[in-house]
């Protein structure tokens, strides 16, 4: 039999696989989605994702998420930095523990900080005096969201760091750079699409966050439910046309994010050829 | 006889410097004194801590204990920026995401000069390392010798008063790296810059450097010019890193090479030695032995011709204007003297046959 044919047929069956797994699990419960919530007409779907407390959650969303990506870049660039330039004690632990909240469940997050700051936690005596609040609050949902989306900006820099070595850096020290233009000038350029694009990662994850929040939240509905939580609430109480508009709002914040995901995989690989030919 | 001594003052001075990694003692004590204006080349095998010390004397690494003074000031405590250091790192580290142009204009800009005087240097450096027309391109757009020089043009854009190299060829390709050696010697000698660059490579160092510093497992094995080290090696490291040695244990087997104590090796090296064919009317052809020629290797001016003798494979130089000889053929060796190796010192031990014949004559 002819090899070439068989690799044909064999091309042919995996191409088939993709597409049919792909239009099972993935396009077909978006269609389902879109089409229950227009399933009473546009007006229904306006309603749903103009209600009061739709806004509210989407607003929260989205604030939990700016403040995750915004923390978690500059941890992420001081840990990516200190690991991959330094030599210390309690680089590996370091290292290690910053993989940690994607190995552990997110319920599991969740819970530890339940245990650290609520009624029966070590610091909640400390805290409450002060009038500061974190679980089935704000403050809570974002520690949870800045928790589980912590190692993504980090681990897109490290590799990166790590294989540009420290000589650059060292040329313009002795050359009279201080600290913070040599990462201007020379590291920044260097990392700029592995940051944005651990940037884009950090914030499908921190936008979709549900497990470690819902434990948090207290689910108090218009001040601590977030997107995910709020489809939830409405999914249980069966307002199935609510529930999947507001999945809309996520779906479609979703594929904003992947498009720009798109556009700097494309970039950052254009500007890595320059830089390595 | 003033004059003299005022020239050989020391502008570089490492006084007993230690470096330990851990446990691993990369730099053994040690003592370095380099006159102004100096090119001088720090040689060793891969590992010996010549990096080491080329990187406490730029100040991006600090000795455990001892001194490094420059010019007249000790320097431990002074940040390697202001140490009027212009390096060449071994991998050049140049910046990747700025053109020639800004790589070589960022120690300027660093040190705010005007934009206008800018121009003039980086256009005068593009013109010494005869990169002009590149200044627009990015280093990955340059080849293998262009990046050295543009690496080198960098380093000598603040006006540094000390110039460091580390294995400045090393990545660069056979052919384009001997012109390089010669190119790169002419300018330092131009510039009159004191230099240190830093090699594995024996030929490399005796080609380039007025000075050769040896470094063995973190220690000085002996400084001195090419010539002095080639000629006077003083440690049993030296006598057999430096030219084309070869180890002998049985040198007493040898004609007219007496023992002298147990447990000492000899070294021969192919300018000890002398291959004639059979029927040439030689000096010392009464005292030389015979061998069989095993191998002929052409080396552009001479040929290297290794001999069986007394299971040893002895090399030799036979220039390419004498008669030829051939693998299998039966020569005439003479040897005129070996270094012997005794408790880590060095003699030397000569042919007691030229003894003899001088007596003769
Ligand atoms: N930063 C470092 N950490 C640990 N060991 C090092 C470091 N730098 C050098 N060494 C060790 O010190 C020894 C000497 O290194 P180096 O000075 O680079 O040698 P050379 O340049 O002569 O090849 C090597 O064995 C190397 O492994
Ligand atoms: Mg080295």
């Amino acid at each position: 039999m002819d090899i070439r044919k068989e690799n044909r047929i064999l091309k042919w069956v995996l191409i088939i696989i993709s597409f049919v797994f792909l239009a099972v699990f993935l396009i077909l419960p978006l269609i389902y989605i879109i089409v229950t919530a227009f399933r009473d007409g546009l007006s229904g779907y306006i309603k749903g994702i103009t209600d009061e407390y739709a806004l509210k959650a989407t607003g929260l969303t989205i604030k939990a998420t700016i403040i995750a990506v915004l923390v978690n870049t500059i941890f992420g660039l001081a840990a990516a930095w200190c690991i991959t330039k330094y030599s210390f004690k309690g680089k590996k632990i370091l290292s290690t523990f910053i993989d940690l909240p994607v190995t552990v469940s997110p319920i599991i997050a969740g819970l530890i900080y339940v245990l650290t700051f609520g009624r029966q936690g070590a610091l909640y005596k400390y805290l409450d005096p002060l009038g500061i609040k974190i679980i089935f609050a704000v403050p809570g949902i974002v520690l949870a969201t800045v928790f589980v989306t912590f190692p993504f900006i980090s681990r897109e820099l490290i590799p990166i760091l790590t294989a540009q070595g420290t000589d650059e850096e060292e040329a313009a020290a002795l050359m009279g750079a201080g600290t913070f233009t040599i990462f201007r000038k020379v590291t920044l350029p260097h990392v700029k699409w592995a940051l944005l694009y651990g940037v884009v990662l950090c914030t499908a994850r921190a936008m979709g966050e549900f497990g470690a929040v819902s434990v948090l939240s207290g689910h108090l509905r218009g001040k601590t439910n977030t997107l995910p939580l709020y489809i939830e609430l409405l999914y249980q109480g069966y307002d199935f046309t609510g529930a999947f508009a507001a999945s809309s709002i996520l779906v479609i914040m979703a594929i904003i994010v992947l498009v720009l995901r798109l556009i700097l995989e494309h970039k950052g690989k254009k500007e890595l050829d320059v830089s390595r030919r | 006889m003033s004059e003299n001594s005022t020239v050989k003052e020391a502008y570089v001075e490492l006084k007993k410097v230690n470096k330990h990694f851990k446990d691993f003692h990369a730099t053994d004590n040690v003592d370095i004194s380099i006159p102004k204006g100096r090119l001088v080349a720090l040689l060793g095998p891969s590992g010996s801590g010549k990096t080491t010390i080329l990187r406490m004397i730029a100040g991006l690494e600090h000795p455990d204990s001892g001194e490094i003074w420059i010019d007249g000031k000790k320097v431990n405590d002074i940040p390697g920026s202001e140490r009027g250091i212009g390096f060449v790192f071994q991998s050049y580290a140049l910046f990747r995401y700025m053109t020639v142009y800004d790589n070589i204009a960022f120690g300027l800009r660093i040190k705010k000069v005007p934009e206008k005087e800018i121009k003039e240097k980086v256009t005068e450096l593009l013109k010494l390392i005869s990169c002009e027309g590149l200044e627009k391109r990015y280093p990955s757009q340059l080849s293998g010798g262009q990046r050295q020089r543009v690496a080198f043009a960098r380093a000598l854009a603040p006006n540094p008063n000390i110039l460091l190299l580390d294995e400045p060829f090393a990545a660069i390709d056979a052919k384009v790296r001997l012109e390089l050696r010669t190119w790169l010697r002419e300018m330092i000698t131009k510039l009159k810059i004191t230099s240190i660059f830093v090699t594995h490579d024996q030929d490399e160092a005796i080609e380039v450097a007025d000075e050769i510093i040896v470094t063995n497992q973190g220690r000085v094995e002996q400084a001195g010019t090419p010539r002095e080290l080639y000629s006077h090696p003083k440690t049993p490291f030296v006598a057999q890193f430096i030219g084309n040695s070869l180890p002998v244990k049985n040198y007493d087997d040898f004609r007219f090479f007496e023992k002298y104590e147990d447990e000492v090796t000899a070294i021969i090296r192919p300018e000890f030695v002398n291959v004639y064919k059979k029927g040439e009317k030689v000096q010392f052809l009464s005292s030389a032995e015979e061998a069989t020629v095993e191998d002929i290797i052409f080396r552009g001016s001479s040929f290297e011709i290794k001999v069986r003798l007394h299971g040893n494979l002895i090399s030799a130089y036979r220039s390419i204007i004498e008669p030829a000889v051939e693998v299998g053929e039966k020569v005439d060796v003479f040897i005129y003297r070996m270094f012997l190796i005794k408790n880590e010192e060095i003699s030397i031990i000569s042919n007691q046959s030229l003894k003899q014949e001088s007596v003769v004559i």
